[in-house]
């Protein structure tokens, strides 16, 4: 498959995984964190969750997995494709962390930091290996 | 139609399918196992998931179990992650108490039901049969239903938050939710003492009783399997006296599991009908909540040893492979743990040393628990003595069993002192009683778990793992567990009871230390998770059986020869 096909493959299985895993989450630590207003917040349309987890889902399918392969040789971290997905991914957490946060403070920004934090690390992961698998670029 | 009729006649022509596929030339015996002499032929396993959820095969069976176990262990994980995030500051202001209490309660079930047993029982599976030159387990099918029935009772007992993510998702197309919301977390313990968990009106208590039934059917056939697979499929060149110590320590767990889970199942039946048809058997006037905690730690006591026995046998089992010297008085290893194995049955009433109990009956149950703490010590001295003048090689798998007997003899040591009455009345239901089997079950059970999982990761997938990344993952492990549960002790020994989300201010510092270890136990996981997954998909491929050099001290066993033997026909 081309790059850029495999690529949006990548960011679409990625994606999937992602949702399940804010699902799980969300349910888990009883929607004290509200990961789904940190999702708005984060694309820029706070109270919106609906519309915002939307171009959520489209930035993780479509924009981050090109801009992924077109920074590709620039970025560092291995050979690996899902090694490097993982370190593209935490810089986007590291935005995702700092514009979400919202009113969020005290003892619960260890929970927020770790499911977020472990939700993009999967998506990096998972964009990258699918990425390298349907791409055929060897890890 | 009356959506009664439409079910029953759905069921009955499903059972008319099954029998009229079943009543073809070949007849099934009661075990399923089809009669000798009728021509049968060999067929390649399907390709894709069709293999996986069809398959018989023990070592597929195996990996399924410890796949389960992972995703069980990380979600108690992250349970437990959330309890620490709490009691980071004296007042509950990151879940409410009810939520807290939930937590303990899905953390310790999940824990001990579904990730602990699991993973001992995939590791039974995959390695028994090698290890005692088998072909399969002795009943393939019952195997293949003992590790099905899992996900289903995984499914009750933590169906208030499945629920809850069904009743989110279906929420935006209109459909009713109220009855999945009205499915909440259970918060009894996972001891569920009565009067609470029979007065308790959540739905989701009954689910959770109907799951843990499930999971003990489950076990308890994953148990028979193993014991006649023992017993009756060795080859000819094992005996009794040359039969391996992990493979004696899963007998005995699984022996246990047979006396101790039917208790647990009958109880459990007695608590659904006193919830749901108005019987009585836990009524309070009647003596209900003593009657209930005997019922419960008749089970619950040998629990921890069907979870120990098989950690203790993984360690007997390899640390001799990296100190280049036969296990220290085997045969003692093995006499101490199916003493444990009797001993277990007669200590549980020191959990009810605060109830009021006569006396008499305090005493018998003290003496007998400070007896179990012998054959403990026998096996940890034959460690010591195992690894004393040895040719030590500090792998990963190395680090994590000498990680796991250090603080094992913290845990163990602090359990001796629990087991004497005067100090048990003073320590009962406080932090010091978490701390001691904390650095048990994370101490030493868990560090088996990872002991076991990268020193057969060769056998298991074929390729080798990141040998640095590991041992530094049982580094940060032995750290974390020392960190995370020594201030529990000192919490304890404080007066501190645990099950309380809000506690007084002067504990906060030694409650923060805490969930720092916690934190870093957690990250010893993902570098685990980490090395699994990526090596999985670009380690460097085995060619060698002989990965750990056991050839040079004549400790290349039957499980690394039934490797070899599978490399060769590739």
């Amino acid at each position: 498959m081309n790059r850029p096909l495999s690529a949006i493959a990548g960011g679409a299985a990625g994606m999937a995984l992602l949702s399940v895993m804010l699902v799980m989450f969300e349910v888990e630590t009883r929607s004290q964190i509200g990961l789904f207003d940190v999702i708005a917040r984060f694309v820029g349309l706070p109270g919106q969750t609906a519309l915002g987890f939307i171009l959520f889902a489209l930035a993780g399918i479509f924009a981050w997995p090109l801009l992924f392969i077109s920074l590709e040789n620039y970025l560092p971290l291995w050979p690996d494709p899902a090694v490097r997905g993982m370190g593209f991914a935490a810089a986007f957490w590291v935005g995702f962390i700092i514009l979400g946060r919202g009113s969020l403070s005290g003892p619960i920004l260890i929970m927020y930091g770790i499911t977020t934090l472990l939700a993009h690390l999967a998506y990096g992961f998972t964009l990258g290996a699918v990425y390298a698998r349907l791409s055929e670029e060897s890890p | 139609m009356n959506p009664t009729v439409l079910f029953v006649a759905v069921l009955i022509s499903l059972v008319t399918l099954a029998l009229l596929r079943t009543t073809g030339s070949k007849r099934l015996l009661a075990d399923g196992g089809y009669i000798e002499g009728v021509e049968t032929t060999t067929r390649e396993k399907p390709a894709g998931i069709l293999r996986w959820i069809t398959t018989v095969d023990h070592a597929d069976i195996g990996l399924l179990y410890l796949i389960l176990a992972t995703v069980t262990g990380l979600w108690g994980g992250i349970d437990a992650m959330m309890m620490r995030t709490e009691l980071v500051t004296p007042e509950a202001t990151v879940w409410t108490a009810e939520t807290y209490n939930a937590l303990f309660t899905v953390h310790g079930t999940t824990m001990l039901f579904f990730f602990a047993t699991p993973v001992f029982t995939g590791l039974a599976n995959y390695f028994i049969p090698p290890l005692v030159g088998a072909d399969d387990m002795a009943f393939p099918r019952v195997n293949a239903i003992a590790f099905w029935l899992l996900p289903p009772s995984l499914f009750l007992v933590r169906a208030g938050l499945i629920t809850e993510v069904i009743a989110k998702v279906i929420t935006p197309l209109g459909l009713p939710t109220r009855a999945l919301f009205a499915i909440e977390p259970p918060a009894i313990g996972w001891t569920m003492y009565t009067p609470l968990s029979r007065a308790a009106t959540n739905p989701e208590v009954d689910l959770f009783l109907l799951g843990l039934h499930l999971s003990g059917i489950a076990t308890v056939l994953a148990a028979s399997n193993i014991i006649v697979t023992i017993f009756t499929e060795r080859d000819s060149s094992v005996n009794w006296a040359n039969l391996d110590i992990f493979s004696w320590t899963m007998l005995t767990a699984s022996g246990l599991i047979i006396f101790a889970f039917p208790m647990l199942g009958s109880a459990m039946i007695m608590l659904l009908l006193d919830r749901n048809f108005g019987t009585f058997f836990y009524s309070l006037e009647a003596g209900g909540a003593a009657l209930w905690q005997h019922l419960f730690w008749f089970f619950g006591h040998p629990e921890v040893y069907i979870l120990v026995l098989p950690a203790f046998g993984i360690v007997s089992y390899v640390l001799p492979k990296f100190t280049g010297r036969k296990l220290f008085g085997f045969k003692f290893v093995v006499y101490s743990t199916l003493a444990i194995g009797v001993l277990s049955f007669g200590v549980w009433a020191h959990h009810m040393f605060t109830t009021g109990m006569d006396p008499r009956l305090k005493a018998s149950f003290m003496a007998v628990s400070l007896a179990i703490a012998v054959p403990s010590a026998v096996k940890t001295f034959n460690w010591i003595t195992t690894i004393y003048n040895g040719k030590i090689r500090l792998t990963a798998p190395m680090i994590f069993c000498v990680g796991g007997i250090s603080t094992f003899i913290v845990g163990g040591v602090t359990g001796v002192f629990l087991a004497s009455i005067p100090i048990d009345l003073l320590l009962h239901d406080t932090y010091y009683v978490v701390g001691h089997f904390h650095l048990i079950l994370v101490g030493i059970i868990v560090f088996a778990m990872f002991a076991a999982s990268y020193f057969w990761y060769p056998i298991l997938t074929g390729r080798m793992f990141n040998q640095r990344l590991a041992r530094a993952h049982a580094w940060v492990s032995i750290v974390g567990t020392f960190l995370t549960f020594s201030p529990m002790l000192l919490l304890g020994m404080m007066g501190l009871p645990r099950r309380y989300a809000a506690y007084p201010a002067e504990f906060a510092p030694l409650q923060q230390v805490s969930t720092v270890g916690a934190l870093i136990l957690f990250a010893g996981v993902g570098m685990w998770l980490w090395n699994m997954i990526q090596s999985y998909r670009v380690g460097a491929v085995v060619t060698d059986a002989d990965v750990w050099d056991l050839r040079e001290t004549g400790q290349f066993s039957r499980e690394w020869e039934w490797f070899e033997r599978k490399l060769s026909r590739k």
